[in-house]
């Protein structure tokens, strides 16, 4: 992002005479130049050269052969997940999951973010913030391993108030219906104070003296909100709403993993579980690669489809 | 946009980041084999399994490398993400000198692998090696791949399976030993229901069971029923447990014991410590696994309440008499892989450390620890020294290391009796073998198994689960095992019985056990 934005601005004052120009200007900004350079070789050695071993997607990599002599077999393994009984399910799974999070996680922060703004008290509202953001710092495995005890079926304690107030227990942990909600309140406990900072950031850059004018004109706090706070931070909603388009499939394999059991796997299994149980646990390289290609590719179209979406309703898109 | 591309390369990426980790490892490996050169002591490099929380002291790694005169390197890989990790090395081509695998189940998972040549066949050498023939010939036959020797093997008996429960509670409500399948049924009840623990709460359940269906207590208690050893005869043709009446049995037994909350019921996401806590805290009366732990689940217990006591118990009457599922007489397997040790003559200084760990001395070092320290002898026997977290932070994670056992080690020391539920457990485990239910499966092959066996056995993994939990009815069981047979199912059946029709003779002597009338 940063090379385009420099090129962009090194464009503006580009000559008729390119290649000799181009090279004395890239010469005089040698600085801004050398500064790219981690960022390029880190992306390059890190994010493109690796991408090169998507090529087994289409091979029956075999260890002992290496990816250089490995059969190919073309588009065997894509063929082998569309007819998989499984497929549906965890396309199904994955998409469904994705959309209740877009659904009653996305807008969590954004309200968090509002009632935090409207605290006056700046140590009250310092101390919430900080501890909102606590449960962004544990691990999944803890916040699982809490719920865990907190649900389970034998002492858990929402089970033994479950009784206490007259009704039957109910198995959260190995269930079908419950699996969703309860992923859904982990992760908005979990992520719900982190995700209000950038919200808080651009609300902090809201020119006061809009809030000032509309106060003189006798609008209420609400109106405040409603007219200035939110139209103001419009463009940073819809960019973080692209990018979490961008992990459509990004649900958290370790999350799942660590929730997911024989009771609910028909709701559970996503492609991040799937990849992991076929290629790691059953050592089936090559179709969890293209198990994992796919799921790359469905996320790379929802991109793009958020992107144009954006554009074509007058914001700017992040590229 | 690049900041999104990370995402998608999730496991490309992975895996190089593992390969980059790996070729790290292997370098330090090799510039520890320099070294070997150097100062000639021959570098081994080694990745096993780790039973414990934490890496164990070196100290038995120094004196094991200081008596055999070889420089050692363990990976220790926490046993939960084993088969994992190995099948991570194998793709990266980052394999030790020494791999080993956890079980019998895990050597059928990596059977493609060896058959592709990736490991040493070891059969033709094992004879110039002492201590390495005394292995068992019957036992290192079950590892055989396509009647090919690639492994050694650690000792196991053949069957450890049996009742741990707690007498104190039995005697107090005036029970005996479980003797049937009925009598087992009225202690969990009465353990669950008649306040065994006399506390006058109703806090109490009888079985402790966690997320294994193998070496949890249902396939033992399957066995009780009389249910066969994964695969059994049925009508003349191989067919798996599962289509067994008896298996249904089972699950319907384990169905009754959830409903009624006689077990603990969470126990399909409990871990096996959970497990155990919930048997050590008093909360539960009867565990089912592997009799010898019966030491270490005493003295656990024993910390919470002085006044506990425990013994162990294995006949269990079913329909058929009695009956428990046997493994193949080995734990833990070794293999050596080629990419590791290209050369003969390095295989040969491998196999020569192992033969002198065989050796009762190191034996002895690696089971029992430093004497005087870790143990002490009284009358020829070893007598380890009550500090359990000493002994498990220097000595047992190496047991993991052990090529054979008491029975081919000569000289090895034994234990003291001193625990007597111990050495009943001990008497037990060899009682056991007067009825043994086989695996009619081992020496046979079947190509579909080997390809997707493992991920459609999980579907009725789950189906076994669902059903217990009563999610889904004996007509929803049996759609699942109609759809195991739909999605390749029958061909391994078919599979399976071929490959027992054309085998040798030998095979054909295995007697058949549990034949359905």
């Amino acid at each position: 992002m940063s090379e385009t934005a420099v090129r962009a601005g090194m464009g503006k004052g580009a000559k008729t005479k390119p290649d000799s120009g181009r090279m004395r200007r890239i010469w005089k900004n040698r600085a801004i130049y050398l500064m790219i350079v981690p960022g390029f070789l880190y992306f390059l050695i890190f994010k493109y050269i690796p991408m090169s071993g998507l090529i087994i997607a289409f091979q029956d990599y075999q260890a002992y052969l290496g990816v250089m002599d490995s059969p190919w077999v073309g588009l065997k393994h894509f063929e082998r997940l569309f007819t998989e009984p499984m497929f549906f399910t965890i396309l199904r799974n994955t998409l469904l999951l994705f959309f209740m999070n877009l659904l009653f996680y996305f807008p969590v922060p954004i309200i968090l973010a509002l009632m935090l703004n409207e605290v006056r008290r700046e140590v009250f509202k310092r101390f919430i913030q900080t501890l909102v953001y606590i449960p962004h710092f544990m691990s999944w495995v803890i916040i699982v391993s809490i719920s865990f005890v907190m649900l389970s079926m034998d002492r858990g304690i929402i089970n033994e108030l479950l009784v206490m107030a007259g009704f039957d227990k109910i198995n959260f942990l190995m269930s079908s219906d419950w699996f969703r909600p309860m992923y859904i309140v982990q992760v908005i406990w979990r992520e719900a104070g982190w995700g209000t900072i950038i919200y808080l950031a651009a609300m902090a850059a809201i020119d006061p003296g809009l809030y000032e004018a509309s106060r003189i004109d006798g609008a209420s706090r609400f109106r405040q909100m409603w007219h200035i706070t939110l139209p103001s931070i419009r463009s940073v909603i819809v960019v973080l709403l692209i990018l979490k388009i961008g992990d459509v499939l990004e649900l958290g394999f370790e999350h799942i993993y660590l929730l997911l059991n024989s009771m609910n796997r028909d709701v559970a299994e996503i492609f991040d579980t799937y990849v992991y149980t076929a290629g790691l646990k059953q050592g089936q390289f090559s179709f969890s690669t293209a198990v994992g290609f796919f799921k790359s590719l469905i996320g790379l179209i929802l991109v793009m489809l958020a992107n144009w979406l954006a554009k074509k309703a007058g914001e700017e898109g992040i590229y | 946009m690049s900041i999104r591309t990370k995402r998608y390369v999730l496991l490309p990426l992975i895996m190089l980041a593992l390969m980059a980790a790996c070729v790290g490892i292997s370098r330090v490996w090799t510039s520890g084999s320099t070294n070997a050169s150097e100062n000639q002591r021959p570098h081994i490099s080694i990745m096993a399994n780790l039973h414990t929380a934490e890496v164990p002291s070196d100290t038995i790694e120094k004196i094991i490398e200081e008596k055999t005169g070889t420089q050692l390197s363990i990976q220790w890989v926490p046993d939960g993400s084993y088969d994992e990790k190995v099948y991570a090395s194998i793709a990266t081509g980052t394999l030790p000198k020494v791999l080993y695998l956890k079980n019998a189940a895990s050597l059928s998972y990596f059977k493609d692998e060896i058959r592709s040549g990736l490991f040493w066949e070891i059969g033709p050498y094992l004879d110039s090696y002492p201590n390495l023939s005394a292995l068992k010939p019957e036992v290192l036959k079950n590892t055989t791949v396509d009647g090919k020797l690639y492994s050694l093997y650690q000792e196991r008996a053949l069957s450890r399976q049996g009742i741990i429960y707690r007498k104190d509670w039995a005697d107090r409500l005036g029970l005996s030993a479980p003797d049937s399948l009925e009598e087992l049924y009225e202690v969990l009840k009465r353990f669950t229901f008649d306040d065994p623990d006399g506390n006058g709460l109703d806090d109490t359940i009888g079985l402790t069971d966690r997320n294994d269906l193998i070496y949890g207590a249902f396939k033992t208690i399957s066995s009780y029923f009389g249910t066969p050893n994964n695969w059994g005869w049925y009508q003349d043709s191989l067919q798996p447990e599962f289509r067994f009446p008896k298996y249904m049995e089972t699950m319907k037994f384990f169905r009754k014991l959830h409903e009624e909350g006689l077990i603990n019921r969470d126990f399909p996401i409990t871990s096996k410590k959970d497990q155990q806590e919930l048997f050590i805290t008093g909360k539960a009366g009867v565990y089912v696994g592997a009799m010898s732990d019966v030491l270490s689940l005493e003295a656990k217990l024993k910390a919470n309440d002085p006044d506990a006591v425990l013994d162990v118990h294995n006949r269990v009457r079913g329909p058929n008499g009695y009956g428990v599922w046997a493994t193949q007489g080995y734990g833990t397997v070794v293999l050596f892989p080629k990419s590791a040790i290209p050369t003969e003559t390095e295989l040969k200084e491998v196999l020569a450390f192992y033969n002198e760990l065989m050796s009762a001395e190191l034996a002895n070092y690696m089971y029992w620890g430093i004497e005087g320290e870790h143990y002490t002898v009284q009358d020829g026997k070893a007598m380890a020294v009550d500090s359990y977290n000493l002994r498990e932070k220097d000595v047992k994670p190496y047991q993991a290391l052990m090529i054979g056992g008491p029975s081919t080690i000569d000289g090895m020391l034994q234990p003291v009796t001193r625990n007597e539920a111990k050495d009943k457990a001990e008497r037990l485990i060899l009682d056991n073998e007067n009825f043994l239910i086989n695996d009619p499966t081992v020496p046979l092959e079947s190509a579909r198994y080997n390809e997707i066996g493992v991920r459609l056995e999980e579907n009725m993994r789950d189906a076994t689960y669902q059903f217990i939990l009563g999610m889904i009815d004996e007509a929803g069981y049996e759609a699942q095992v109609e759809s195991w047979l739909e999605e390749g199912g029958a061909q391994i059946i078919k599979e399976f019985n071929e490959s027992y029709r054309s085998s040798t003779p030998l095979y054909n002597s295995i007697p058949r056990y549990n034949q359905e009338n």
